[in-house]
């Protein structure tokens, strides 16, 4: 069985990167009946190892496409940011503000390994967008009946405050949905009060889009421990076939 | 799933940056900055000023810490400290290479595409940069 791959880059810029898998068998006589057993076991090992390889392609697409996104995601913040500057002054929108006490990061990631005895773990990362330590034992009973989940594109485990999964989340807890939004709120503008009590709205759209950054990062981090741990299989394989 | 064993947990890991000053007040806006009892903070400002050693230091200090999940890093920064950045490879934390305002982002510099680059391709990795 031979594999021929092509990876070829568009441009640089353009996250569509076309791959071309092209898989030949080779024709075998047919065998006697008393190794059927033996090529029924062959067959299985090809199709997992199709599979690992797929799952890999699969997740190189993703994370080159998140790239793209973040890219994307990241000039918006940084045309607000500016433009932010031009309305407040740049003396008013700089570094030399930033916040120099202790204090604790609001926005922190989770993670978790899976597999840990596997020679090919993954680890996942979850991000706690404005979690206050009362949001964190409420988050921590979810998280876990997710993590039996298999990680898909489509399946974002990421706690946005306006999507619907917020919105399904926030039905089961005890805890008044109004009550998290206004914490939210708060830590935004005390971490937006850095820069001055008025602020300018495209402050603000700047905050939302880096928050946004943030997501697709997390994401981004899940993607590459998959395409490492998928990668670090095909080579195994490989090196197994060529020896 | 039954048989998973010992899923090891950190509840609330900390994201540095190593970026220019756009960046890092970008994603501070987003709450991820962290001060700690020693004055240290999870993030290094980039600037026409900053040393490699700086950046190098920064880099070692992020990466061995317990308490970092992930490790953003613009990509031109990156670039200047390609070979420790090319020679990690723990899985924790993730480093991550993110473009930046003045320099888009170059697949052929990503350290985790040449790494998995070389499973299609007899060229050195060294020789697809230059």
């Amino acid at each position: 069985m031979l594999f021929d791959i092509c990876f070829m880059p568009i441009s640089s810029q353009n996250s569509v990167y076309c791959t071309m898998f092209s898989l030949m068998e080779k024709q075998e006589d047919p065998e006697p009946s008393t190794v059927e057993n033996g090529s029924e076991k062959q067959e299985e090992e090809k199709q997992v190892k199709e599979e690992t390889l797929l799952h890999f392609l699969d997740s190189t697409d993703s994370y080159l496409t998140l790239i793209d996104s973040i890219s994307s995601t990241l000039r918006q913040g940084w045309l607000e940011l500016a433009s932010a500057r031009h309305d407040m002054g740049a003396s008013r929108v700089n570094t030399a503000l930033l916040d120099l006490k202790v204090h604790s990061a609001s926005t922190s990631v989770q993670v978790s390994q899976q597999d840990a005895d596997s020679m090919f773990a993954q680890h996942r990362f979850l991000l706690r967008k404005w979690a206050s330590s009362d949001d964190g034992e409420s988050f921590s009973a979810e998280e876990k009946s997710r993590e039996n989940k298999l990680p898909t594109e489509s399946d974002s485990q990421l706690r946005h405050r306006n999507s619907s999964h917020y919105s399904e989340k926030t039905s089961e807890r005890n805890g008044s949905p109004l009550t998290l939004d206004d914490q939210v709120q708060k830590q935004r503008s005390k971490s937006l009060s850095v820069f001055g009590v008025l602020v300018s709205p495209r402050l603000r759209a700047a905050q939302i889009s880096f928050e946004t950054a943030l997501e697709i990062l997390v994401e981004i981090a899940n993607m590459r421990s998959t395409m490492l741990a998928t990668f670090d299989q095909v080579h195994e394989e490989l090196e197994g076939t060529q020896r | 799933m039954a048989g998973r064993a010992q899923i090891r947990t950190n509840n609330s890991a900390l994201i540095a940056m190593i970026a220019d000053e756009d960046t890092i007040t970008g994603f501070l806006l987003a709450g991820v900055g962290n001060v700690d009892l020693r004055r240290k903070t999870n993030y290094l400002i980039v600037d026409s000023k900053t040393t490699v050693k700086a950046i190098e230091d920064a880099f070692k200090e992020f990466t061995t810490k317990e308490d970092i999940a992930i490790v953003l890093i613009s990509q031109y920064v990156a670039n200047m400290i390609r070979f420790l950045v090319d020679s990690y490879n723990k899985p924790i934390p993730a480093i991550l290479e993110i473009p930046s305002k003045d320099h888009p982002y170059d697949p052929a510099h990503d350290s985790i595409l040449s790494r998995v680059k070389n499973l299609f391709s007899a060229e050195s990795v060294a020789s697809g940069r230059r």
